[in-house]
């Protein structure tokens, strides 16, 4: 059986050969050297190693390789286009969102697939698309921030005098 | 020079006006790197000719080994080796040296390392550990840490008493208490008898784990000269050095460590040797070849550490005016298999254990006790947690029953500054009150919160490791730029921007004209350790010591070049200038060429320890270089029907002494809130016959973006005297008094008492139902009623 797979990923097209129980994220880190993309728990459970597959997010580690055929793989090394930051990239630095910057690239891309389908997501969109993406350092607000200003919005004004301002 | 306090006095307050770089939120140097997916981690490091390394895990809480037999899994082609325990007759630990490389003789925890194995490739090597054989013969466990303290009960370590230590480590032979802290002050018994009220209550911790999203990670070389090189993520690559150097009985400079770029978090859980202690182990037997190990996310949860679960007996006397007069408190810590950091969080939950209160009688013991348990160790405020817990809920418990305002009482007896801490040390820089102050004006303490909701507060200090050293030294080159040499790891807390700022700022030059590389011991001088919230003020203050010699080195090369007087120069922007004359700036490289011509470099050198009164101890004093303080307070809403408890908006105000980076101490405030959210609600690493029941995020609940509230992050700044432009740490303090803020704002809004972490729905619903029938049962009901003191849930 010709194990030659066409996948193309950052906008570049690859014939690879796999092994039918290669994962993609093993394909990405160990086979092509994109260590970008980042293994934190390899059963789904905290979304560092998630990618973007025909415009949807995707965990690497849960998506075997050899189903990734003809299809257009965007990981993090592929975020920034021409050189130029991404404006969901640009605004995590300026808004401190990234402390050890483990869990940076699985949320980053999270948050384009909703700015992709959604230009001007609310907080409560924002925090459910980053739901699945685990972050330890930063209690998610400058995450949130940030991708609420790399859309162009700010976060929600405080709740009037007298009101505790829940966020949900 | 020292001031009537004991405190050097380096910083003058009109220095800190004119700040240009320090203060400032300039963009982190590595967060570009790691928005590019650029930024290397261990995880991603390869080294030529490398072997994978896998460990073959104990099934048995506690048990004999008879047998290992590999001999099946040597032949398995593509495996390079097996080593087991036998092989290995070294012990290692931090300050109290009692861990195996690989379990000797027997097994004291399931998931602890039996044996190891080293493949060309990860798939072989766990294909070899199923064909390893060992034989063991069950002993009898210990999970309970209260029964594992009595005396009489079977010992996890027989040779404790055979056991190094540290000065300050007080094991009790012949039973499994690793370390028992003292501490008291007055009398009391004496205390007691002076009080209208005692209370007493018992709380307790369960383990929570640091879900650092990088596991722990390590590639070992060792060649036949016993010379060692370890790539890691750990911490502390000194204190690792030492501890692999005094285990192995090897020279400690053969060992060099070399820290990862990147790590992925830490939160205290990556010090000690964990992947470390695996992969030294392989390389120890099969030389010449490098072997990585690192751990999957189940090894994290089973075979790394967590926070030590606690029991705390708190008991509290009280003048009717609501005085507090005595304190005595009783904490178990269970410290699982091995002492690890135990004996030091022990230490440290005891120094605070009382709370940051002015207490006239006061009597603390902590027990840091061995079972047959996942190993606990340094995790986010260690020891913090634990005593806040108990102290801060019980602060509630007293308001309540004496119809007091639970702020007033903690304000009352907050320490001021100037006051005798308990361990007799006085207190300056302390910017507690301020802290509580600030939260309770911004949660708008005083406000009417409608039925269901409630709110809570409460506060927290806790010690700094004292009196440990911190070495630096700077590289200006020849075009100008400088080098920081410093072994502070960047584990995600932004201490490298921080020390560049502190650089930029000292020297005179712009930040991005500084680096700082990650730490090779071979290269970067001594550093004790990336730990307890000391970095930013020991490692500053080397950091800008180094930075001063380098500058009046240059100064000096500059005057003749500027025809003035060394004490007339300035440097701005990188340009040296006669001060009132920045017309004739000269810039740093061209003073070094001018001086040099194309060899131009300057070396500034900087050592930092806190310079101690004379009678303190020199490991562990108890007299402290700072406290770190801070305070919390939790609105929540609770649902009576179903227990549920949301949390509507957490405050966090806490003392940086002066912020180098405001917004990384905001980032360090709401990450450590969310941690302490999770202790709060959801984090227990739950176990059975002591293996553990929940070794993965989908069972082991860590708060994500739908679960953190909105979270007001205050940044209050009383400066320290010797800190690097008053910087005191703060990371450390974040996470602490959440846990009883929640609790406390759940008693507000419905009346109900939770004595053991997490908090959990079903624990709120079986109180609420014991209520119910009380006041079913009594004459007066009140949904307001405050719950007795006493013990209980």
């Amino acid at each position: 059986m010709d194990k030659t797979v066409r996948i193309n990923i950052n906008r570049e097209s690859y014939e690879l050969e796999l092994e039918p129980n290669q994962t993609l994220l093993d394909l990405l880190r160990e086979q092509l050297g994109m260590t970008g993309t980042k293994k934190g728990c390899e059963i789904g459970a905290c979304g560092a190693c998630t990618v973007i597959i025909d415009g949807e997010p995707a965990l690497s580690c849960m998506t075997l390789a050899l189903r990734c055929r003809g299809k257009e793989v965007i990981t993090i090394e592929g975020m920034a286009e021409n050189g130029r930051l991404h404006p969901l990239q640009e605004m995590a630095i300026e808004h401190g969102a990234v402390q050890c910057g483990y869990c940076t690239p699985g949320w980053l891309l999270s948050a384009k697939v909703l700015l992709d389908n959604n230009p001007s997501p609310t907080l409560d969109e924002v925090r459910s698309a980053i739901s699945g993406n685990i972050c330890r350092c930063t209690g998610y607000q400058k995450i949130e921030e940030s991708i609420l200003a790399a859309a162009g919005r700010s976060l929600p004004a405080p709740a009037p005098e007298g009101e505790s301002s829940p966020r949900v | 020079m020292l001031n009537d306090k004991g405190i050097t006095l380096i910083e003058t307050a009109d220095t800190l006006e004119a700040l240009e770089i320090v203060g400032k939120s300039p963009q982190r140097a590595d967060a570009r790197d790691k928005v590019r997916g650029s930024a290397v981690y261990l995880e991603d490091m390869k080294v030529n000719n490398m072997l994978c390394g896998k460990v073959l895990r104990s099934r048995y809480p506690h048990a004999r080994i008879l047998s290992i037999d590999a001999s099946a899994a040597e032949k398995l082609p593509g495996v390079r080796g097996v080593v087991t325990g036998a092989e290995l007759p070294f012990l290692h630990g931090e300050s109290l040296v009692d861990e195996p490389f690989l379990a000797r003789d027997k097994v004291r925890y399931t998931g602890e390392a039996v044996a190891a194995v080293a493949a060309l490739d990860e798939a072989t090597a766990e294909e070899a550990l199923e064909l390893i054989t060992v034989q063991y013969q069950e002993l009898p466990p210990l999970f309970d840490v209260m029964e594992a303290a009595k005396p009489g009960a079977p010992l996890v370590h027989e040779a404790l008493a055979s056991y190094q230590h540290a000065p300050g480590i007080n094991p009790i032979h012949g039973t499994n208490i690793c370390n028992h802290f003292k501490l008291r002050r007055g009398d009391i018994e004496e205390g007691f008898a002076q009080s209208d009220c005692v209370f007493e209550d018992t709380f307790t911790t369960p383990m929570q784990q640091h879900c650092s999203l990088e596991p722990h990670g390590s590639i070992c070389l060792m060649n036949h000269d016993d010379k060692l090189t370890l790539w890691t993520n750990n911490d502390s690559p000194h204190r690792c050095r030492k501890e692999i150097a005094s285990a192995l009985k090897i020279p400690l400079t053969n060992v060099r460590i070399i820290t990862a770029p990147n790590i992925g978090g830490n939160f205290g859980g990556k010090g000690g040797l964990k992947a470390e202690a695996s992969a030294a182990a392989l390389a120890w037997k099969i030389r010449n070849r490098p072997i990585k190990v690192m751990y999957t996310r189940e090894e994290e949860f089973c075979s790394s550490i967590g926070r030590h679960p606690s029991v705390t007996r708190i008991k509290t006397g009280v003048r009717k005016d609501g005085t507090i007069v005595a304190r005595q408190v009783e904490t178990y810590l269970d410290s699982g298999a091995y002492a690890e950091k135990g004996p030091t969080v022990a230490r440290f939950c005891g120094l605070s254990a009382a709370g940051p209160y002015k207490i006239p009688h006061v009597k603390v013991d902590v027990y840091c006790v061995y079972t047959n348990k996942t190993v606990a160790g340094a995790m986010r405020g260690y020891g913090g947690p634990q005593g806040a817990w108990a102290y801060e809920s019980q602060m509630d418990v007293i308001a309540a029953k004496l119809g007091l305002d639970p702020l007033e009482l903690r304000l009352r007896h907050a320490y001021d500054e100037g006051d005798i801490h308990i361990t007799g040390q006085q207190i300056y820089s302390e910017g507690l009150k301020e802290c509580i102050e600030k939260v309770a004006e911004n949660m708008e303490w005083s406000r009417p919160r409608p039925e269901g909701r409630g709110r809570g507060i409460a506060c927290m200090e806790r010690a700094v490791k004292t009196p440990f050293g911190s070495a630096a030294f700077v590289k200006v080159n020849e075009d100008g730029t400088v080098d920081i040499l410093s072994s502070t790891t960047e584990v995600g807390q932004g201490s490298e921007t921080v020390l560049r700022q502190i650089a930029a700022e000292e020297l005179g030059v712009r930040l991005e004209q500084v680096r700082k590389a990650a730490p090779d011991t071979a290269y970067t001088p001594f550093d004790s350790s990336t730990t307890s919230s000391r970095s930013t003020f020991h490692m500053g203050n080397a950091v800008k010591m180094a930075v001063a010699d380098a500058k009046s080195q240059i100064l000096k090369l500059a005057a003749p070049l500027l025809e003035a007087n060394v004490d007339d120069l300035r440097i701005k922007d990188g340009n040296v200038h006669p001060q009132g004359q920045p017309e004739r700036a000269l810039p740093i490289a061209k003073v070094l060429q001018r001086h040099y011509g194309p060899s131009g470099t300057v070396l500034g050198r900087g050592y930092y320890i806190p310079e101690m009164p004379a009678e303190s101890e020199e490991y562990y004093s108890r007299f402290m270089v700072h406290w770190l303080v801070g305070a919390c307070g939790a609105e929540v809403e609770v649902n009576r029907k179903t227990g549920q408890i949301k949390v509507l908006k957490i405050w966090g105000a806490y003392d940086a002494g002066k912020a180098i980076h405001p917004v990384n101490c905001e980032g360090q405030i709401q990450g450590g809130i969310a941690i302490g959210l999770g202790l709060a609600l959801s984090e227990e690493v739950m176990s059975k016959d002591g293996a553990v029941m929940n070794p993965s995020f989908l069972s082991y609940k860590v708060p994500t973006a739908l679960d953190v509230p909105q979270i007001v992050p205050i940044i209050v700044e009383h400066p320290h005297p010797d800190g690097p432009f008053g910087a005191k740490g703060m990371g450390e303090t974040t996470n602490v008094p959440v846990p009883p803020a929640i609790a406390n704002a759940i008693y507000d809004a419905v009346g109900v008492r939770i004595h053991n972490l997490p908090v959990t729905p079903d624990k709120v619903l079986e109180v609420l139902k014991l209520k119910a029938q009380e006041q079913a049962g009594s004459r007066a009901p009140s949904p307001r009623r405050p719950a007795a003191p006493g013990r209980g849930k």
